[in-house]
């Protein structure tokens, strides 16, 4: 352990490396974690909402509406009109307001939301229902949304696999950053493994300590790397502001879960101690 | 103890190291190799602690054949030698305690016993006083006994020399070659390559005389 200190410049190099490593991985991971978030509460609430003709008189609303509403799949029905509507997106994007107003017509159509009986309905049922229900003239588009759901879970899978990917290209770098690492440490004791050889000692004995200093430096780069994200989900939305508006319920971070951490600790480790164990088993032949 | 049967060792052709070497060194026995420089002293002491392998022909120590037993073995045979070089090869970051006592935590050796173990063979070459010293901080004397101390640290069966007083005065090459017919006393086999002929002399014992390889027994009288 003495030579942790010893040779501390390159150490502290090292660790940075396998810490920014880790910080990326971490990054995405938080990401996907915030998107399968957002997709699983949109799940949850499963409703389709059906946009309507305009000039729809009301008792084809009604009909419409009759047809929706004894759908044994559906559990309730709201009607949505274009004031309203207009009111809730005013609500939900107030940086968009002046954009809508200087319109100077209301571009929203009427509506009608279904709310769903049962979240796991499968999803083809639901596409027959709407189907059906799309044959009639006065519906003009159909919103459902599971789709989104499964757009932004598949955008989370492509941050994950992102961040994997950007990720392991940077832990491939720390492995060989940690393995050079060590063969400059076997360099430097060059003359006290030798002697360690004369009086007896096992292949085991001396490569014990190399591969305890690989593993340190992984697994405290590792939970670096912990702490360096935990503040960057703290800090980036104090950075952001509210600038994004309701973006930026998608564009967010979320803790990483106990099994992601736990990961990520033993990838440290396991990054230097693969990187120790292939300079030793290169290096220190015995 | 030790059985040498048709040695050869070829580093680069055409020339041999080694030219069918036989020897045989029984427990207990005190034993000199001499012979000019580059007359295969040291490849043949290296050829018995297997540092390096014969091109031809065994080395048989305490009855294993150190040719046919595989690496990770070695450390076995090397815990029944105690090997002292020229140059010490001694850690000169660390204090003489934990140069000495090296070769006891490699045999996993308890704490109380290491010190105890430590101390006693500090002793035996007067150095107890001077447990917590680097080696920077002793003379060249000092430091060769420090690096004997560390050889029979652990009660080796063989102990190995080589020039181990190539350094020193005669003095204290005198003193040096004592402490080995001290060790040699209490029942360990010595083997010394030195090409000191006068300390040879004035100490006696088997002498083995090599040239170009070639291994003579040697009659100094």
């Amino acid at each position: 352990m003495n030579s942790l200190w010893q040779f501390k410049i390159r150490h502290v190099f090292s660790l940075t490396i396998i810490c920014l490593s880790f910080v990326i991985v971490g990054v995405f991971l938080s990401m996907s974690n915030n998107l399968r978030f957002r997709a699983r509460e949109l799940s949850k609430n499963l409703r389709v909402v059906f946009y309507l003709h305009k000039d729809l008189t009301a008792s084809e609303r009604g009909l419409i509406d009759d047809e929706i509403r004894h759908s044994p799949l559906v559990d309730s029905v709201r009607a949505v009109g274009p004031e309203e509507a207009s009111e809730k997106f005013i609500e939900d994007f107030p940086e968009l307001k002046d954009i809508l107003l200087n319109l100077n017509i209301n571009p929203f159509p009427p509506s009608i939301e279904a709310s769903l009986k049962d979240p796991g309905l499968p999803t083809e049922k639901i596409i027959q229902f709407i189907a059906e229900v799309k044959k009639n003239s006065g519906v003009e588009d159909v919103q459902f949304n599971r789709e989104w759901a499964e757009k932004i879970r598949s955008l989370g899978r492509l941050t994950e696999a992102i961040g994997f990917f950007l990720g392991g290209i940077l832990v491939l770098a720390s492995f060989f950053i940690v393995s050079n690492v060590i063969k400059l440490n076997v360099l430097a004791r060059k003359s006290e493994i030798e002697i360690l050889r004369l009086v007896g000692a096992t292949n085991t004995f001396i490569r014990i300590p190399f591969l305890l200093e690989g593993v340190i430096l992984g697994v405290a780069g590792s939970c670096l790397s912990l702490f360096v994200v935990f503040f960057l989900i703290k800090l980036f939305p104090l950075y952001l502001g509210s600038s994004l508006g309701a973006l930026q319920e998608i564009v967010g971070f979320r803790y990483l879960t106990q099994t992601q951490v736990l990961a990520l600790i033993f990838g440290g480790g396991c990054v230097g101690f693969l990187g120790s164990l292939s300079s030793l088993a290169r290096f220190l032949r015995m | 103890m030790i059985e040498l049967y048709h040695v050869w060792k070829q580093y680069q052709k055409p020339l041999w190291a080694l030219s069918d070497v036989n020897l045989s060194v029984t427990r207990g026995e005190f034993c000199f190799i001499t012979g000019p420089s580059g007359s295969g002293k040291s490849t043949l002491l290296k050829a018995i602690y297997r540092e390096v392998i014969p091109t031809e022909g065994q080395i048989i120590i305490s009855g294993i054949n150190i040719q046919r037993i595989p690496d990770h073995k070695i450390c076995a045979i090397r815990r029944q030698m105690g090997i002292v070089f020229q140059d010490f090869r001694l850690l000169f970051h660390k204090r003489v305690f934990d140069n000495v006592s090296i070769a006891l935590r490699v045999l996993g050796a308890p704490p109380r016993d290491m010190k105890r173990k430590t101390f006693i063979a500090l002793r035996m070459v007067n150095l107890q006083q001077r447990l917590w010293d680097y080696p920077s901080q002793l003379s060249y004397g000092e430091q060769q006994r420090v690096a004997i101390a560390r050889a029979i640290v652990n009660n080796p069966r063989i102990l190995l020399a080589d020039e181990p007083t190539g350094n020193l005065d005669p003095d204290l090459a005198h003193e040096i070659f004592g402490l080995f017919r001290v060790i040699n006393k209490q029942g360990t086999t010595v083997i010394i390559c030195t090409h000191d002929k006068e300390l040879i002399r004035r100490f006696g014992g088997r002498v083995l005389y090599l040239h170009e390889g070639k291994l003579h027994e040697k009659d100094v009288g």
